[in-house]
């Protein structure tokens, strides 16, 4: 569906989070062998980069996992957001809706229509004629007062743009 | 703490994550294979049962640091040991009405930390056994030995004749095939539990391990 687009960003942590297991992994690995040869001669040049390597290569996993979290963290908070923006413009749609006095019929036909879908993909989800749909439209648009489909989509989102149009402070 | 009985099959807002965060998913699933093979497929002391033991520990000390800065789900404080808890869980799931958790149920948590003192035990008395060496460091020994040198094998018996090496091991591999065995039976038991728990909550607790809930923010009606 279309508004996948929103959610599309679900990806990024696991990738993240992969990564940080393969990274934790190496630096086990490496810590592993840095300290038994640290064992066996400490102070060598070699052991001492070898050390270095290693504290490097723990701050980053531990960066990576804090970035992780940090990920995770404003993700769900993105979610929430834009659960609570979901549920706020179906209410504002639903009581303007009723405003309008729409029948059942047209409420459903309505709604298909916000979310963008034609005429043809209406009749067939509603298993109605295109004429039926045609007409359903034409006294919606009616009841609202709009000339047509652009016009009754904007209805609602203009509230929301108002903020964006504001012209930016310039220098 | 006392919560309103949800009804069986809504999760509210007390429900664990849907999905769980990616990297329990991956330290989860990480650990059950290792288990898999190092428990069951090959045994023995080989140098791959050294690289997954320490590819394990790995995910082990990285899931072990998540449960400390990680999402407040995925933190220790979330599901903390409590065999009260847990077996007022377990009354609950026979008489199947069991309560909706914001993350592990309590008898689940308690399998949880069984299941982490089996790994480090199985981890720490493996890495005795081996001198703690790394599996790199085996192998070269390994390659060594069949290539003529022999000089590891002669270090390796005067440590065996101090006699304290020698002791520390023999008991370190008893208490590693018993630590191993008790997981694999927790391990059973865990699937067992996260299948009749599913079955009382009419909720497939295994999907959100492995992907997220499918269809999300669709409109049914669409």
């Amino acid at each position: 569906m279309k508004f996948r687009g929103l959610t599309k960003g679900r990806q990024a942590p696991a990738a993240l989070a992969l990564f940080l297991v393969i990274e934790a992994s190496a630096v086990t690995f490496f810590l592993g062998d840095a300290i038994s040869e640290f064992i066996e001669d400490a102070g060598a040049p070699h052991t001492v980069l070898e050390g270095l390597v290693a504290l490097a290569l723990v701050l980053g996993v531990v960066f990576g996992v804090w970035q992780l979290r940090v990920t995770l963290d404003r993700m769900q908070a993105q979610e929430r957001a834009l659960d609570t923006a979901r549920g706020a413009l179906a209410q504002v749609i639903e009581a303007q809706f009723a405003a309008w006095a729409l029948t059942p019929a047209e409420h459903d036909v309505a709604v298909l229509a916000l979310k963008g879908l034609d005429v043809a993909e209406i009749a067939e989800i509603r298993g109605a004629a295109q004429g039926t749909v045609r007409a359903q439209l034409s006294s919606i648009y009616a009841k609202a007062g709009v000339t047509g489909r652009a016009q009754f989509a904007a209805w609602f989102v203009e509230d929301l743009l108002h903020d964006g149009l504001r012209p930016k402070p310039g220098p | 703490m006392t919560q309103p009985d949800l009804p069986a099959g809504k999760g509210g807002a007390v429900a664990p994550p849907d999905p769980w965060d990616p990297l329990i998913r991956i330290t989860h699933w990480g650990v059950a294979l290792a288990i898999v093979a190092n428990g069951l497929i090959n045994k023995g002391g080989s140098v791959a049962h050294v690289w997954i033991g320490w590819g394990v520990m790995a995910l082990f000390l990285t899931r072990l640091g998540w449960g400390i800065i990680g999402p407040a789900e995925a933190r220790f404080s979330a599901f903390p040991p409590a065999p009260r808890a847990a077996l007022r869980h377990i009354g609950e799931l026979l008489r199947g009405r069991p309560r909706e958790h914001r993350s592990h149920n309590p008898a689940g948590a308690l399998m949880i930390y069984a299941l982490w003192a089996c790994l480090g035990t199985v981890i720490v008395t493996g890495l005795v056994m081996t001198g703690g060496k790394s599996p790199v460091t085996i192998a070269e020994e390994k390659a060594a030995v069949a290539a003529g040198d022999w000089s590891v094998l002669v270090q390796a018996d005067a440590e065996d004749h101090a006699g304290t090496a020698d002791t520390a091991e023999r008991l370190s591999k008893e208490v590693h095939d018993v630590a191993a065995n008790l997981m694999l039976i927790l391990a059973l038991i865990h699937v067992g539990g996260v299948a009749v728990e599913s079955r009382a909550l009419r909720r497939n607790l295994v999907r959100p391990m492995v992907t997220g809930r499918r269809n999300r923010g669709v409109d049914p009606r669409a």
